[in-house]
């Protein structure tokens, strides 16, 4: 954890009004991008699981639990609570991997990736909670594997494994250029 | 055990967000690229170089609705001397658990023996030079009873206790040398006997009309003798013990 994070925490536990609306005005961009990621082009809902975040954490230093350690691993945990519940109690409406294949002629590999994105968003929900929020962290907010394994509070190498059987799962979970010819 | 996979897959990836083209970077692991491929595409296609951003008006709102609860929020009490009282009795009730408290006395114990032994290294070291009257001597002498006290063998303690008889002698050369007033005390071989003036291991000793002797000492008897050293370099008996 760094200085700042560090003294803004101190303070924050201290109900100290300007750092927690610096506090907001240095993360809500960041929870926000990861909440959006995470729930794929909702961009109203994720603001407003964004905005519940931190509201959680005025909650917490009302209820005299704030966080202690890490106020990024306090803050990405929320949102991935958050955006879990939503995308579970939105489970019954997920898109089958089907549905979402175009019938278009076939085109070049990168380019077929490239329209097969809905799709690949929709089979990032197949994926487990934990491997969803690395690849969120990793690609949808580019943070380093060092940064991730922080804030995640597991070793690099956890998350480089995490990493590897996330995106095999949705290289096999993808349908090839084959399937949809 | 380390998946060759995970190693290369990363440093792809790495490579990836640094703008390697991908087939570039395929080129590279030949053997890896039918199963890296896909897993690469899904990377690159899922990486957001243009993250999204909020519209301004819509972020303040919920700013707004967050500043509102900030400003409701509560300024944190003092504690009171209950509230601390209290804590430390939770502090303390996670202390004092049979584990914790071993482990204490572990510690404890074994930095008071530390600390102990290297004290007495320390002292012994000091003590090595002292001359009968200094501050240390005592502990000099103490030193060596233990010493004594830990031999095994009769041969041992001899051979002990004659060492220590030459640094009484080296001592009482020293006190002679440097004039100083003493009481001393070493065995040595009784070499002449004139009434009351006698010479041992070569040193000159008067004995006054109430000393104590035990046993006959005759010349050429090992006794061992406690004295009183003048500055006149002559030892004034106290006591003389006949050494079997």
């Amino acid at each position: 954890m760094d200085e700042l994070q560090a003294s803004l925490l101190e303070r924050i536990q201290q109900h100290d009004q300007v750092a927690l609306a610096e506090v907001y005005d240095r993360y809500f961009d960041q929870i926000y991008r990861y909440v959006y990621y995470r729930l794929n082009n909702e961009p109203d809902v994720a603001a407003d699981i964004a905005c519940e975040v931190f509201l959680a954490l005025v909650s917490s230093l009302k209820n005299g639990k704030p966080p202690r350690t890490s106020l990024t691993g306090w803050l990405y945990t929320v949102a991935r609570n958050l955006a879990a519940d939503h995308i579970k109690k939105k489970g019954k409406t997920v898109p089958l991997l089907d549905e979402l294949v175009s019938d278009d002629p076939p085109l070049s590999e990168q380019a077929h990736w490239v329209q097969l994105l809905p799709s690949l968003k929709v089979a990032l929900r197949h994926l487990t909670d934990e491997q969803q929020h690395v690849i969120a962290l990793r690609f949808g907010e580019g943070m380093s594997l060092a940064e991730t394994a922080t804030l995640m509070d597991k070793t690099v190498g956890a998350v480089k494994a995490l990493q590897h059987r996330a995106l095999a799962s949705l290289a096999r979970l993808m349908p090839t250029e084959g399937e949809h010819d | 055990m380390i998946d060759p996979y995970e190693l290369i897959l990363d440093e792809c990836i790495s490579a990836l967000q640094a703008g390697v083209p991908l087939e570039e970077i395929l080129a590279e692991v030949p053997e890896f690229a039918h199963e890296l491929r896909p897993m690469l595409y899904a990377a690159t296609v899922l990486s957001n170089p243009n993250p999204v951003l909020l519209p301004t008006a819509q972020k303040t709102a919920l700013r707004n609705k967050y500043m509102q609860q900030v400003a409701i929020l509560p300024p944190l009490p003092m504690p009171t001397w209950s509230d601390k009282l209290h804590a430390a009795y939770h502090i303390m009730r996670r202390r004092l658990t049979r584990q914790a408290i071993f482990s204490d006395l572990a510690t404890i114990s074994m930095t008071a023996i530390l600390t102990l032994l290297m004290s007495l290294a320390m002292l012994n070291y000091a003590a090595n030079g002292a001359l009968p009257g200094d501050l240390l001597y005592n502990f000099k002498r103490v030193s060596e009873q233990i010493q004594l006290s830990l031999t095994l063998t009769e041969s041992q303690a001899v051979a002990l206790q004659t060492q220590f008889n030459v640094r009484r002698l080296a001592e009482l050369e020293q006190l002679i040398q440097l004039n100083r007033l003493a009481v001393v005390e070493f065995t040595g071989v009784l070499e002449s006997q004139v009434d009351n003036v006698w010479i041992v291991e070569g040193y000159t000793l008067i004995l006054p009309a109430d000393i104590h002797i035990e046993g006959q000492p005759q010349e050429g008897s090992r006794i061992h003798v406690v004295a009183f050293l003048r500055v006149n370099k002559t030892l004034v008996a106290d006591m003389i013990q006949v050494v079997q």
